[in-house]
């Protein structure tokens, strides 16, 4: 296969982590219908992933509040217009990313500029490893300290990685919703990885001192 | 010099290597087959890790609940949208 070439993906790779949930199609039925306890049934089966999606995007506890708040309040007012096409957590899902990307568009603010978060200064960039000694992280970082590092890279990065290696989207989805070119989504992603490679090889050098 | 520019070339090989890795990682081949790897542990390391990486965020699972206040707050919201919708 030509190296150019990506072999094909399974369609909706982030379907993964959206297997059927019991009751859940009642319960959409019922809230379509104006339910109200039927809507907090899908508020209870939602709202860790769609507050933990917003944290990870975000950083930031208070605003991943408000934003899973904003999100699911649009769900109440769209959930008519949901005709199961896709996975309902699928299109939960869609919707509280359009959410906070609405939200750091709307904020402007430097650091959450989706232009200048996709061209992070040189300074927060990765460095390539030519010559470097090198420590194998592999088998050797858990969770915690992969969410820690998730926490502390450049927003731009943290944006595309989030999406592609935690979410499971494709780089096609991330390049429509962040409106950028599909090689900039992937070279993001790329960098973001490097990124972590330093941030934890980093942590790890640091942790036997303290 | 003949070290030299062994170093030199293998300088110019991991650059270009570590250019090409975006490409390659999204190519979905299998990275270990690739010739430098075969004669260089410092990249061979690097792609380890990065995949490594991207193997363990696929693992990482929703962190907390929010707080109760979430809930609390979408419920007076969509009160209070039902409360103005039905005054006019």
């Amino acid at each position: 296969m030509n190296a150019g070439q990506a072999p094909p993906k399974p369609a909706n790779q982030h379907m993964r982590r959206n297997p059927p949930i019991a009751g859940e199609a009642e319960a959409i039925a019922s809230a379509q219908a104006g339910d109200a306890r039927s809507f907090e049934t899908l508020y209870a089966l939602h709202k860790r992933r769609v507050y933990s999606l917003c944290l990870r995007m975000l950083g930031n506890v208070a605003e991943a509040e408000d934003l899973t708040q904003e999100a699911f309040l649009q769900l109440y007012r769209k959930i008519g217009t949901f005709r199961g096409d896709s996975a309902f957590s699928t299109w939960l899902h869609r919707l509280s990313v359009n959410v906070v990307l609405m939200h750091l568009r709307k904020k402007g603010l430097p650091q959450v500029s989706l232009e200048e978060t996709l061209e992070p200064s040189q300074e927060d960039g990765p460095r390539k490893d030519i010559g470097a000694r090198d420590l194998t992280l592999s088998g050797s970082i858990d969770r915690v300290t992969l969410e820690r590092a998730v926490e502390n890279l450049p927003p731009g990065y943290r944006l595309v990685f989030v999406l592609h290696d935690i979410e499971g989207y494709e780089h096609n989805e991330i390049a429509d919703m962040l409106a950028c070119s599909i090689g900039n989504s992937k070279s993001q992603l790329h960098k973001a990885r490097m990124k972590l490679r330093e941030l934890l090889r980093t942590g790890e050098r640091k942790e036997p001192a303290a | 010099m003949t070290g030299s520019n062994q170093e030199n070339g293998k300088t110019m090989d991991c650059a270009e290597f570590q250019d090409r890795l975006p490409e390659l990682f999204e190519s979905g081949n299998d990275l270990s087959k690739e010739e430098h790897l075969k004669g260089c542990e410092n990249c061979a390391a690097l792609v380890r890790d990065l995949e490594y990486i991207a193997q363990q965020a696929k693992l990482l699972l929703p962190l907390h609940d929010p707080s109760p206040n979430v809930w609390s707050n979408i419920q007076s919201a969509i009160q209070n949208n039902g409360d103005q919708t039905a005054k006019h």
